[in-house]
């Protein structure tokens, strides 16, 4: 494995004083960085594990809203009741990341800073309209989620910035989430297309909010606002899904690799797509 | 490449190691501690071969470096039978044709304890799920299913 | 022998299960020694190319390096192969695929060698590269070896075949293809060389064939086969990658040449790219059938990938040539099979040996066949499939053919309950079949004995020095059953020793289909000159004849002398120990090919042996997506007799999930960029979410009069039938029939429409 110097900050002052020296590079859970330096894909001059700091890793809840540290674990996501109560979607896509083995080990946070299109949990995340926090030695700035990952593998994270905790504002009751994934194999697999989607109903049933999202089927996670806004006013049946599918689709540019060709991924986005969007409408009626 | 010092309890014992950081948990525990049970099967946290618990929780230790697993607490294979009576597990393993080249087994074996410790009456689906991390080319997985529930059982009635 | 059989059917738990759950099994890797080296192979990473230098230099000046190790070091063989040798041990003008070792680089750290092997300069000059089997056949196709690219050509012809299509009502053309498929086993290969000072080498293996290993070690070090003891760890699967000699024998050269221990482990990426797979091939069937549903003409084409080099594909392929036309009655048949050099990486044994490939065709055309005609497939075979007396297109008579009518009545009424369950919501269920045929044994004329020897321990119990490694199979467990059934004596009076070369004598290559049957005839053989040998010591030892002493059941009894009691055989074991001797029976079996074996083929050709099943699929389908999830199968397998229940269920059911991986999640193939799928996020093994929850075994127990107890072979045919099982109810599910594996989902979607 490639040579580095590795740092273990004890707490966050000492990681933000080691994050004001240049060349080092955060690691978290280390799922997707290990395997990088094995191969000698990645090469890092010294290495700062925020695993130790116990202050990036919470789950907390106010009056209105709810807050990830970026040190929690998928583990940690899927035995939180503040996460069952207010985020089901963002439960029911860590389910089904990868394995219990890398669920343990992988962070919120690692997986916004590591930037993937296939990232698991931006989706959901992003459907909850969540905000991230960064920080740097010099202070904070808080951004919507979804301008944070700006390319395949890259955020607009300055060398001495970090994620320190997304936060959502706690959803309507009435609103209904959905989420489906879709793998190459039923187990143990990387996302070929995701799709996270909300929806709130007035009190006709016409469609009063609604949020979608799309993974891993473009060089970033996907809020499609376009669909989102046709959708409005609209009854949530099958002819509507299909307006959104259009819309989204527009803005998808999916890759071709050994996995699934872009046509294919078209194809089976416009169905997930369709079946987050119903299942989040059916949860919205079941609480009207 | 500076050295790290690094402490960790493994099986319940106290270990104090002095190495490269660039090291993962799996070859300390290999190289250092000759705690050969758990196996490399492909380096890179797809087969499941090398978990072991670390703080509770089933993790994939080539995925791991060592630096991480400063001040944790770590079960390997070797330390899961209690004053020399396995684990019920690794009886009910033996005992329901779930072991073949034995290979996947202290991996499957750690990733089933794992989930047992949290959920001691799964149904077959909650045990496919929690085992779908650990790849088993010979077994077929049924006998090793089978092989869970009977341990769950076992345990359960205990 | 007791008079009733006791021990055979049980499922005897295996013995090295506790230390496999406990951790301590000690695989290669976990060997460490003293003063052990490290040893990393460097690999080409051109598909084709010449090597022009290979600069050596600065790597050998690292800190830590104790040696740089080329084919110049090489002062023996530089070639070798199990079959034809046309593989250097380590490339040296040339390489023809990516993976292909160059140079070993030994050191004292894992760190330190590779250091130096990234300071290693190969100077290459590309070659183009050719992929395609068909394509490395057709014009301005690059060489690869310089005979061209054509390694082998088997070909079978009976009958007429233009009058056979004069005959048929029906005519029916069909292309299939089958993909590059990895053995998967969870244990990369490992192998760990000491060199003694007495000038002798202990090479410890991963290995299916450990005498093979020592013998091309030998010949590639130039040393007496004497000097080279080869030490079979605990293997972790095997599944035909490990019939290669290759790291044993690198590691050997890298110890033999420093004069260290030196240990060599694959990593997964390594094993992926350099040791054997299944060879992929493309089949093109016409066959003609009457309106009735008779078969009668039948002409195949397949095209069979081996890659780089030649491994054991002309045995793969003469294998795979015999069952094209399945276990069915054709009268006139053409059958061809080139085999095909090409840059990939090397095909070689694997599980099957060229039955999974022949039977995705064989069913396929078997179905496509009976849906044109409007006939159920169950009937259409039905009509087809072999009867008592019938010979297979290779002339060699069949045995137990009944058992393939017992099967049908079953599958009939398996695919009746199966058919009755509902789908998931959104789901499509379908049920499908297939027949299927595997041959037992290496083939005519190919040497084929399995020897080993059972000694009497001093305190009465028998130690197996088998001379065939067990694989986690559980060969070891089910040769100790025999035993222990054949010596009348409880399971745990009998115990298997660890191959060793200098102690254990030949018991052939595992691999076959053919481990129970031929150790185990070896081993009831054995057992009477144990029991024979015993005798006479005993009567030695007592000053009788040996006619008035009788063994049973781990006694002897004095028959001059009926009132005293029956002497242990501890008793007399003992003694013999004390004077320093062991008494043991040796036997050796060789697979038989009787004065009726048909003569007219190559050698190697035919099988004589058949083994037969079938498996009815459930699938689901979500006709929106393609996903192809199997829900359910029934694996219906005559093995002639069951000797351990639980070992040849766990056979089944391993070898079903690996027939689920070919046809929905597993293909090595090229990727756009020029890169072979190398790793396991990209090669898709089944998971236990991936794997069918329920698959129920039906053993069928046509006894084969030749085997151990009547028993016949079970190793490889469970993933034979389970793809075209799988195709068979994916289109009963959704309409579409594939011909390509695995199924794509992108086809499926776009033929359901």
């Amino acid at each position: 494995m490639e040579e580095f110097e590795y740092l273990s900050p004890a707490n966050l002052p000492q990681l933000l004083q080691f994050l004001s020296f240049p060349g080092g590079r955060v690691i978290a859970g280390g799922t997707d960085l290990i395997p990088k330096l094995r191969s000698g894909t990645l090469h890092i001059s010294s290495l700062i594990d925020i695993g130790h700091v116990e202050e990036l890793r919470f789950i907390q809840e106010d009056a209105e809203w709810v807050r990830i540290g970026a040190g929690t674990t998928y583990a940690d996501v899927l035995e939180s009741p503040v996460l069952a109560r207010y985020a089901p979607v963002l439960i029911q896509a860590t389910r089904l990341v990868a394995s219990p083995m890398a669920r343990a080990r992988g962070t919120i946070g690692g997986n916004i800073g590591n930037a993937s299109p296939a990232g698991d949990s931006m989706p959901p995340l992003l459907v909850l309209d969540a905000e991230a926090t960064l920080i740097n030695p010099a202070g904070q700035r808080v951004l919507p989620l979804e301008e944070v990952v700006i390319g395949p593998m890259k955020t607009l994270l300055a060398p001495d910035e970090i994620i320190h905790h997304v936060s959502f504002r706690k959803p309507p009751a009435s609103r209904g989430f959905g989420f489906e994934k879709l793998g190459p194999r039923q187990g143990m697999t990387i996302s070929i297309a995701t799709t996270a989607a909300a929806i709130e109903l007035n009190t006709n049933q016409t469609i009063s909010t609604a949020r979608i999202a799309l993974g891993a089927v473009a060089p970033t996670p996907l809020r499609c606002k376009i669909a989102e806004e046709l959708l409005l006013d609209r009854k949530p049946v099958e002819e509507t899904w299909k307006l959104a599918v259009e819309a989204a689709l527009k803005n998808m540019a999916p890759i071709d690799d050994v996995r699934a060709s872009q046509e294919y991924r078209r194809k089976v986005t416009g169905v997930l797509l369709e079946r987050a969007l119903q299942s989040a409408a059916d949860l919205a009626k079941r609480s009207a | 490449m500076k050295s790290i010092q690094v402490n960790f309890m493994v099986n319940g014992k106290n270990h104090q190691i002095v190495t490269a950081p660039n090291r993962t948990l799996l070859s300390v525990l290999r190289e250092d501690l000759k705690l050969t049970g758990t196996k490399e099967g492909c380096g890179v946290g797809e087969c499941g071969a090398c978990a072991v618990i670390m703080n509770g929780e089933p993790v994939n230790s080539c995925l791991v470096l060592v630096g991480q697993a400063n001040g944790s607490t770590i079960t390997t294979i070797e330390g899961l039978s209690k004053n020399g009576q396995p684990h019920p597990l690794q009886k009910a393993f033996v005992e329901h044709g779930a072991v073949q080249c034995g290979f996947c087994t202290p991996g499957m074996i750690i990733a089933s304890k794992a989930l047992l410790d949290k959920n001691p009456d799964p149904s077959d689906e909650q045990i496919r799920e929690a085992l779908a991390g650990n790849i088993c080319r010979c077994t077929g997985y049924t006998k090793i299913v089978e092989a869970v529930q009977a341990a769950a059982e076992e345990s359960n009635h205990a | 022998m007791r008079e009733k059989d006791t021990l055979i059917g049980k499922s005897i738990l295996r013995a090295d299960a506790w230390d496999k759950v406990t951790g301590s099994a000690k695989y290669v890797a976990d060997i460490q020694t003293k003063d052990m080296k490290f040893g990393l192979v460097l690999r080409s990473t051109e598909h084709h190319a010449l090597i022009r230098e290979i600069n050596t230099v600065a790597a050998k000046q690292i800190p830590g390096v104790t040696a740089v190790i080329t084919m110049d070091d090489v002062q023996g063989s530089k070639y070798y192969g199990p079959i034809n040798p046309d593989r250097p041990i380590l490339a040296h003008d040339k390489v023809r695929f990516v993976g292909e070792p160059v140079a070993i680089i030994v050191a004292e750290t894992l760190a330190a060698a590779g250091a130096a092997r990234d300071a290693i300069q190969v100077t290459y000059e590309t070659l183009e590269p050719v992929f395609d089997p068909i394509q490395a056949l057709g014009p301005g196709a690059p060489p690869i070896h310089p005979d061209g690219n054509l390694l082998a050509h088997f070909e079978i012809e009976e009958g007429d075949l233009e009058k056979g299509f004069e005959e048929a009502d029906l005519i029916v053309e069909q292309t299939f293809t089958v993909p590059r498929i990895y053995p998967g086993y969870l244990e990369p290969e490992a192998s760990l060389a000491e060199w003694h000072q007495d000038e002798h080498l202990t090479v410890w293996v991963s290995s299916q064939k450990p005498f093979n290993d020592r013998e091309h070690i030998s010949h590639v070090l130039g040393l007496p086969t004497e000097k080279v003891q080869v030490k079979v760890a605990t293997i972790g699967g095997a599944f035909g990658g490990k019939e290669d000699s290759n790291l044993a024998i690198l590691a050997a050269l890298a110890a033999w040449k420093t004069r260290c221990t030196v240990k060599l482990v694959n990593t997964r990426e390594e094993s992926l790219l350099a040791h054997p797979k299944r060879h992929p091939a493309i089949l093109t069937y016409k066959a003609g059938v009457k309106k009735d549903g008779t078969l009668t003409a039948m002409k195949v084409s397949s095209h069979m990938d081996t890659g780089a080099y030649g491994s054991y594909g002309i045995a793969v392929s003469q294998l795979h040539t015999e069952t094209l036309t399945g276990p069915y009655r054709v009268p006139n048949v053409r059958l061809d099979t080139y085999l095909v050099y090409t840059n990939s990486p090397i095909s070689g044994a694997m599980r099957g040996f060229g039955a999974p490939q022949s039977n995705f065709g064989s069913e396929g055309m078997m179905d496509i066949l009976a849906a044109k005609l409007g006939m159920d497939p169950i009937a259409f075979r039905q009509k087809n499939i072999w009867r008592s007396g019938d010979r297979n297109v290779t002339r060699a008579l069949v045995n137990q053919p009944e058992s393939l009518q017992k099967s049908l009545d079953l599958v009939k009424e398996e695919i009746k309950r199966l058919k009755q369950i509902p789908p998931a919501p959104g789901m499509r269920s379908g049920v499908g079949f297939a027949l299927s045929v595997q041959t037992m044994g290496l083939g005519h004329r190919v040497p084929d004995d399995s020897t080993n020897r059972l000694e009497w321990q001093p305190d009465g119990k028998i130690l197996v020095r088998i001379g065939a490694p067990d694989l986690g199979q559980g060969l070891n467990t089910v040769a100790a059953q025999m035993t222990a059934e054949a010596l009348g004596l409880p399971i745990h009076q009998v115990e298997v020793a660890e191959l060793d070369s200098f102690v254990s004598p030949d018991g052939g290559v595992t691999c076959a289909s053919r481990m129970t049957y031929s150790v185990g005839n070896s081993l009831l053989m054995a057992s009477q000159k144990a029991i024979a040998a015993l005798v006479d010591a005993a009567a030695e030892l007592l000053r009788v004849d040996h006619v008035n002493i009788q063994y049973e059941n781990g006694q002897l009894l004095r028959l001059d002398q009926p009132g005293l009691d029956p002497i242990p055989a501890a008793e007399i074991t003992s003694r013999v120990a004390e004077a320093g001797k062991t008494l043991t029976g040796e036997a050796t079996f060789s697979f038989p090919y009787g004065p009726g074996t048909p003569e007219h083929l190559p050698l190697g050709m035919p099988h004589v042996k058949f083994c037969m099943g079938a498996q009815v699929a459930r699938v689901e389908v979500d006709p929106r997506l393609g996903i192809v999830k199997v829900q359910e199968i029934v694996a219906i397998h005559d093995l002639g007799r069951v000797i351990n229940r639980v070992n040849v269920e766990g056979q089944i059911e391993g070898g079903v999930v690996m027939g689920v991986g070919f046809a929905v999640t597993e293909e090595m193939s090229l990727k756009a960029d020029r890169h072979w799928v190398n790793n396991l996020t990209e090669y898709l093994l089944p998971t236990s979410m991936d794997a069918p929850p329920v698959i129920k075994s039906v053993l069928l127990e046509y006894p084969e009069e030749s085997g151990p107890f009547g028993v016949k072979g079970i190793g490889e045919i469970p993933l034979v039938p389970t793809p075209a099982a799988i195709v068979s109810a994916v289109e009963n599910a959704v309409g579409v029939r594939v011909t390509s594996a695995p199924i794509k989902r992108e086809d499926l979607l776009a033929k359901i429409g």
